[in-house]
């Protein structure tokens, strides 16, 4: 379970990003955050898994019957965090030079001691459950090639791999399929939502339907505050008030794959 | 014509009699004279017949020393390189804080700024005459272009593959072993070998004033008025560096799938 209260986030220059989120996420939501561009979505994400600090408010995530704020943790307390929280990305962002294989064990080098993770000494045991996880994916049989001759779906296929080979206690996808065509962006969805069942699931979504047709909750932000927060299934109405002057781009952007690589 | 075009043209002229007063002062201050250059290269065709025949008699004594000359650039590379790379590490801006960077890169900038010449006669005054302050030489001799070479190729790395292992809890070493290393290894592997054939041709070099080998024998000969043994030395130098050129061609192709230097 994760409780976010109140946060926010200010840039140096003292504008202020976010503006006040407050939610919970528990077991079995798999919850899709929408809203316009600029509106401090991506910024939340990245407060949740602590790379950036709120200026204020606090992220409890409750995990193995603890309850711990990662806004506040440093350090090593915040490596043990972010140990239990599987990331995954809108550019894939794996170490493409080694093996699928390899990138999927990545995934537990923070839960290895250094010396083992000098010598390259992961057990046979978490070798054959990082295979299972590619399995999981569907793409076992890609264990031994080299990422960087990967298409983007399986890249995707591949960061999924890592963060269920991790044993999160949550799981966050920042923009997981914008890079993505719709065929390949709806398998993604499909290999995200079950996963929902054992830990919540939170991303970031610039396709209101696709999310709308996957996730059971969505969460709108606009300019730094939470305006929705409920059932996946919007009203025109309501996308039209959330997104604003993006509404009509939008329903463009639906139809054809997005091309936007950053 | 316009007035923009002639304008242009009356730059063009003018700039191309400026390049011409130059080269005159320059070639006058060099004292260049053709009357030298004519009966110099009379003497020099006369000295090259003296050349001739090699003393292939020789060849057996020149084995140890070019041997020797070998070691010395191979010790020497493998020396650089790893000294090279722990510079890298702190030269580069995303793994070390600016202090750091500055004292990392500056230590390259002065190496670069220092000729091996003046280099191995600092060390030949410091350590005496032989091979080991050749080593010591070269070794230092690489630090400027491999260090600065390595760090940029560091630099490189995609940072949000960096943030992506960053949040699956792995700390800073386990970043550089299980990402930058990989990621920078085919420009690492390309630039020690280039800089092993580098090496070779300054250890000739290095040889004359004393660090031993190959180009040792070279001057010794030549001081010795034995033209013939010389001629014998300069066919194994040129054997020597142009084998080394096939061999690290050779190993660029088949470790590198692009095998060009980056």
């Amino acid at each position: 379970m994760i409780e976010v209260k109140h946060i926010t986030k200010s840039l140096p220059d003292g504008k202020q990003i976010l503006k006040g989120i407050s939610f919970v996420a528990e077991k079995g939501d798999f919850i899709g955050i929408l809203g316009p561009s600029g509106a401090g979505k991506t910024l939340t994400m990245r407060c949740l898994n602590g790379l950036t600090k709120p200026s204020s408010g606090h992220i409890y995530v409750n995990y193995e019957n603890r309850i711990k704020d990662i806004s506040k943790c440093r350090g090593r307390e915040l490596r043990e965090m972010r140990q239990k929280i599987g990331v995954i990305f809108q550019g894939f962002n794996l170490v493409k030079r080694l093996s699928v294989l390899d990138n999927v064990m990545i995934g537990r080098l923070g839960q290895i001691n250094s010396l083992r993770s000098l010598f390259y000494g992961f057990t046979d045991s978490e070798a054959k459950e990082a295979l299972q996880a590619l399995e999981n994916v569907k793409i076992a049989h890609l264990a031994h090639r080299k990422v960087a001759s990967l298409s983007g779906g399986e890249m995707q296929r591949v960061a999924i791999a890592r963060a269920i080979f991790q044993n999160p206690v949550m799981l966050l996808a920042d923009e997981p399929i914008a890079n993505l065509d719709p065929s390949n962006a709806k398998k993604i969805m499909k290999l995200l939502k079950p996963l929902a069942q054992e830990m919540p699931v939170i991303g970031v979504f610039h396709q209101p339907k696709i999310a709308s047709e996957y996730c059971n909750r969505i969460i709108a932000i606009k300019n730094g505050i939470v305006v929705y927060d409920g059932s996946p299934n919007l009203s025109e109405k309501k996308l039209e008030e959330i997104y604003g002057e993006e509404f009509n781009a939008l329903e463009e952007a639906t139809m054809t794959p997005t091309l936007a690589y950053s | 014509m316009t007035t923009l075009q002639r304008q242009k043209t009356l730059g063009k002229i003018l700039s191309f009699i400026a390049f011409c007063i130059l080269v005159y002062y320059a070639a006058k201050l060099c004292r260049v004279d053709y009357r030298i250059f004519k009966s110099g290269i009379f003497e020099g065709f006369q000295f090259i017949q003296e050349l001739f025949p090699p003393d292939f008699g020789a060849l057996g004594e020149m084995l140890y020393p070019a041997f020797e000359t070998v070691l010395i650039a191979l010790l020497a590379t493998i020396l650089g390189a790893l000294i090279s790379l722990l510079l890298a590490f702190g030269g580069a801006a995303n793994l070390a804080p600016a202090w750091l960077k500055f004292v990392s890169r500056f230590i390259m900038v002065a190496e670069r700024a220092l000729p091996e010449i003046v280099i191995i006669l600092l060390l030949v005054a410091a350590l005496g005459l032989g091979a080991f302050p050749g080593v010591v030489a070269l070794a230092i001799g690489c630090l400027g272009m491999l260090g600065r070479l390595f760090a940029d190729a560091i630099e490189e790395v995609n940072p949000k593959t960096m943030e992506a292992v960053t949040s699956v809890g792995a700390s800073k070493m386990q970043i550089i072993q299980y990402v930058v290393l990989p990621e920078v290894m085919p420009s690492l592997i390309s630039n020690v070998l280039f800089r092993f054939e580098v090496n070779i041709r300054l250890s000739v070099l290095l040889g004359a004033v004393g660090a031993g080998g190959i180009g040792y024998e070279i001057f010794y000969s030549f001081q010795l008025l034995e033209y013939e043994r010389a001629s014998t030395a300069i066919l194994v130098v040129l054997f020597l560096v142009f084998s080394s050129e096939r061999l690290s061609d050779y190993l660029r192709k088949k470790i590198l799938p692009t095998g060009k230097l980056k």
